[in-house]
C-alpha cells in the first residue's frame, strides 16, 4: 500500500513538473492546429463563417492562383534543395581537409548567411539584384551580358533570384551538419582506401556519400520542409505579391495573403496551410522511403 | 624483392621531432616486430613506411626503389589498421573486394580471389555480414582478409586493438610471412617475442636494438632493452665497482651490505656508479652463486608451476621466479645467490658493460 502510494505522488509531483510547458504547448500549438483542421471545413468571408463540408476542397482544384502557387514551390522545392545538398556536401569535403589553409574563415565565411537577418539578406540581395544593381553592373563589366536582366520583372529571373538567395542563406547551415558527420568518420578508413589505391573520385562516391546517408537523409527533409514553407524571401523581394504575376507566389505567401491581404477568408487559408502539411508529410515519407537500407541485418 | 631499407630516417611535426634518424634494413619475407612503449614512434614509423606520414628526412627503399613520394597505392604494401577500418556500409565480400575493382580485376576473379582469402582466414560463413555484425577477432580477420587478397610485398600491421588469437597467429605466420615481407607494431613484447623473425626496439623516435628474440634476450644492448624485453621484468640492483682487473670488476652491492661479486667483464672503471641487471628466473638457491642476498618478502604469487616472489631491500624492489616452489609460503625473507654469468652489467647512462 506505501509502495503504492508513494508511486502516485511522484506521478503528481512529475505531471506537476512538465505541466507548465504542457498547458502552454497545448493553448499555443496543439489547440491551433485543431483549430485550423476545424477552420478548413468552414467557408465564408470575415468572421462570416458557416460549415462547408468539401467546399473549399473542391475551390482548391479550381483556383488557379493555388495551383500556380503550388507549381510553383514544387519548382523551388525540386530545384534548389538538390542544388543546395549537393553543394553543402562539396563545401563540407573540401573544409574537413586538414590540409586546407584558412579553413576557420571559410567555414565561417559559408556558415555565416544562415545566422544574419532575413529582412537584412533580402533587402540587400533585392538592392544587389534591382536593375541598376552591382549584379547587372558587375555581368556588364565582364561582357556576360549586354543590356540590363530586369531580375524582379521577368518571371523567370525571377525565381532564379529566389533560388540563389535560399541557396546562399541555407547552403552553411546543411554543410555544417555534414562537417560534423564527416569529423565522426574514422580517418583510418580513408586512409585505408589510399592505400589500397580506391581513387579520390570513388572514396567520395562509395565511402563518403554512404557514410553521411542517415546525414543527407536528415538535411534532406529538413530543406524540404523549410522550402514548402518559403515565405520571408519572397515577400520581401515582391512586397509581398508573389510577381511578377504570380510567379514567384508560394503556399506561404498565398495563405498570408488570403488570410491578412484579401478579404480574409480564414477557412479557406487553413486549407492551404492543410495542403502544406500533407506535402511534408508525403515528401519526408518518400525520403526515408527512397534512403531505406535495402539490406536487412540477417 | 620486397626488401626493405631505412637510411638515416627522420620526421619532425614542426619543431617536434618523432623519428630521430632510423637505419634499418629488412631482407625479403623477414617478420619484422616494432616494439616499444607507446609514443616511441613506433607507429609513426610504420605510417612513414606505408606513404601515410611523410618523410621529413631520409630514404625509404622498397625492393630497391626509392619511395619516399610514391603513392601509398603504387608501393606494394598493404595495411591492417589498429582500429581495422573496414568500411562499415559494405558486406564483408565487399571490404575484401572494394580495392580491386579499382586495380582493374575483373569481377568474377574478384570473387576468386576474395573467396580465398576468404577460407584461409575462416570468414566463408561471414561473407554477408557487415562489419558491425562481427566480434573483434572477426574483424580483424576481414582487415587481414581485405590486405592479403591484394598480395602484397609489403604487409604492414599496427598494433591491433586485441591481441590475435591462437589460430590467427598461425595463420598469420603460414599464409602470409611466407609470401610476402611483415612489419608488425606492438607494444606488447610477449607478442614480439612469440611472432618476430627480428625484433626491433625502439624508444624516443631511435633504435635502440635490432635482433633475434633470443638475441635481445640473452645479450641485450642497453638496460631499456634489457628491462623492455623479457617478462617478468629484469631486476635492477644499485652498485658501485670497486676493484677491476683486466677481465673482471669487483662490485659492491649498494643495498646490500656492501656484499661483493666479481663480473667477467673488461669494461667499466674502479669507483663508477653501475647497475648489475639480474633475470626474476636467474636467483639461485643459496649457495648457488658467487654471492647470496637476503630480501624481506612483500608477497608471493603462486601459479602452480611457478612462483613469483616479489621482495625488497632497502627500497629496491625485486622480483624472484621459482619452479614448483612452495617454499616461501608464510614466509618473511628469502635469501638468493646471484651467479656472476648470468648477470649483465650497465653504465650509469644505461649502456652494457662487457
Amino acid at each position: 500500500m506505501a509502495d503504492a502510494r508513494l508511486a502516485r505522488r511522484e506521478q503528481i509531483t512529475g505531471w506537476a513538473f512538465i505541466a507548465p510547458a504542457l498547458v502552454l504547448l497545448g493553448l499555443f500549438m496543439l489547440y491551433p492546429i485543431v483549430w485550423s483542421l476545424w477552420m478548413s471545413f468552414q467557408v465564408g468571408r470575415g468572421m462570416n463563417l458557416s460549415f462547408g463540408g468539401f467546399g473549399n476542397i473542391q475551390r482548391l482544384t479550381q483556383d488557379v492562383v493555388f495551383l500556380r502557387a503550388l507549381g510553383n514551390t514544387f519548382t523551388f522545392f525540386i530545384i534548389q534543395v538538390p542544388i543546395m545538398i549537393v553543394l553543402a556536401l562539396l563545401f563540407a569535403v573540401a573544409l574537413n581537409d586538414s590540409t586546407l589553409r584558412f579553413r576557420g574563415l571559410f567555414r565561417t565565411a559559408i556558415f555565416l548567411p544562415c545566422v544574419t537577418s532575413l529582412i537584412a539578406y533580402s533587402t540587400i540581395f533585392k538592392s544587389m539584384f534591382a536593375t541598376d544593381g552591382i549584379i547587372n553592373q558587375g555581368l556588364m563589366a565582364v561582357n556576360i551580358i549586354g543590356a540590363p536582366i530586369a531580375w524582379f520583372s521577368d518571371p523567370f529571373w525571377a525565381k532564379v533570384v529566389v533560388i540563389l538567395a535560399i541557396t546562399w542563406r541555407w547552403t552553411g547551415y546543411n554543410m555544417i551538419f555534414y562537417l560534423a558527420a564527416l569529423q565522426n568518420i574514422d580517418r583510418s578508413i580513408y586512409e585505408a582506401a589510399r592505400i589500397d589505391g580506391v581513387p579520390a573520385w570513388a572514396r567520395f562516391r562509395y565511402l563518403t556519400i554512404p557514410m553521411l546517408k542517415p546525414v543527407i537523409l536528415f538535411t534532406t527533409v529538413i530543406s524540404t520542409i523549410g522550402t514548402l514553407q518559403l515565405f520571408d524571401e519572397v515577400f520581401n523581394f515582391t512586397a509581398g505579391t508573389g510577381g511578377p504575376a504570380d510567379s514567384t507566389l508560394t503556399l506561404s505567401l498565398y495563405i498570408y495573403n488570403l488570410t491578412f491581404k484579401f478579404m480574409p477568408s480564414f477557412g479557406y487559408s487553413a486549407t492551404v496551410s492543410w495542403v502544406i502539411v500533407i506535402l511534408v508529410a508525403i515528401l519526408s515519407f518518400l525520403q526515408f522511403l527512397i534512403a531505406r537500407d535495402r539490406r536487412r541485418p540477417s | 624483392m620486397s626488401s626493405l631499407k631505412l637510411t638515416a630516417v627522420h620526421k619532425s611535426y614542426g619543431s617536434v621531432e618523432v623519428i630521430k634518424g632510423v637505419d634499418l634494413e629488412i631482407k625479403s619475407k623477414e617478420f619484422v616486430v616494432f616494439v616499444g612503449p607507446s609514443g616511441c614512434g613506433k607507429s609513426t614509423l610504420l605510417r612513414m613506411i606505408a606513404g601515410l606520414e611523410t618523410i621529413s628526412a631520409g630514404d625509404l627503399e622498397i625492393g630497391g626503389t626509392r619511395m619516399n613520394d610514391v603513392d601509398p597505392s603504387k608501393r606494394g604494401i598493404a595495411m591492417v589498421f589498429q582500429s581495422y577500418a573496414l568500411y562499415p556500409h559494405m558486406t564483408v565480400r565487399d571490404n575484401m573486394g572494394f580495392a580491386l575493382r579499382f586495380a582493374g580485376v575483373a569481377k568474377d576473379q574478384i570473387a576468386i580471389q576474395v573467396q580465398q582469402a576468404a577460407r584461409i582466414l575462416a570468414l566463408e560463413p561471414l561473407l554477408d555480414r557487415l562489419p558491425k555484425e562481427l566480434s573483434g577477432g572477426q574483424r580483424q580477420r576481414v582487415a587481414i582478409g581485405r590486405a592479403i587478397v591484394r598480395n602484397p610485398q609489403v604487409f604492414l600491421f599496427d598494433e591491433p586493438l586485441s591481441n590475435l588469437d591462437a589460430e590467427l597467429r598461425v595463420h598469420m605466420r603460414i599464409e602470409i610471412a611466407r609470401k610476402a615481407t611483415m612489419i608488425y607494431v606492438t607494444h606488447d613484447q610477449v607478442e614480439a617475442m612469440t611472432l618476430a623473425d627480428t625484433i626491433v626496439v625502439l624508444r624516443d623516435g631511435i633504435i635502440e636494438q635490432v635482433g633475434r628474440p633470443l638475441d635481445l634476450y640473452d645479450d641485450p644492448a642497453n638496460q631499456f632493452v634489457a628491462g623492455f624485453i623479457g617478462s617478468p621484468k629484469m631486476n635492477f640492483l644499485a652498485a658501485t665497482i670497486v676493484e677491476k682487473t683486466t677481465s673482471s670488476v669487483t662490485l659492491e652491492l649498494t643495498n646490500h651490505g656492501r656484499a661483493r661479486l666479481a663480473l667477467p667483464v673488461s669494461g667499466g672503471a674502479v669507483g663508477e656508479a653501475v647497475t648489475l641487471g639480474v633475470r626474476a628466473e636467474h636467483f639461485g638457491e643459496p649457495g648457488a652463486g658467487e654471492v647470496d642476498i637476503a630480501l624481506d618478502i612483500d608477497v608471493a604469487e603462486h601459479l602452480g608451476s611457478t612462483s613469483y616472489v616479489y621482495a625488497n631491500r632497502g627500497g629496491e624492489a625485486l622480483t624472484i621466479e621459482r619452479e614448483e616452489s612452495r617454499n616461501e609460503i608464510g614466509m618473511q625473507t628469502i635469501t638468493v645467490s646471484i651467479d656472476p654469468v648470468r648477470a649483465y652489467l650497465f653504465d650509469a647512462r644505461g649502456q652494457r658493460i662487457r
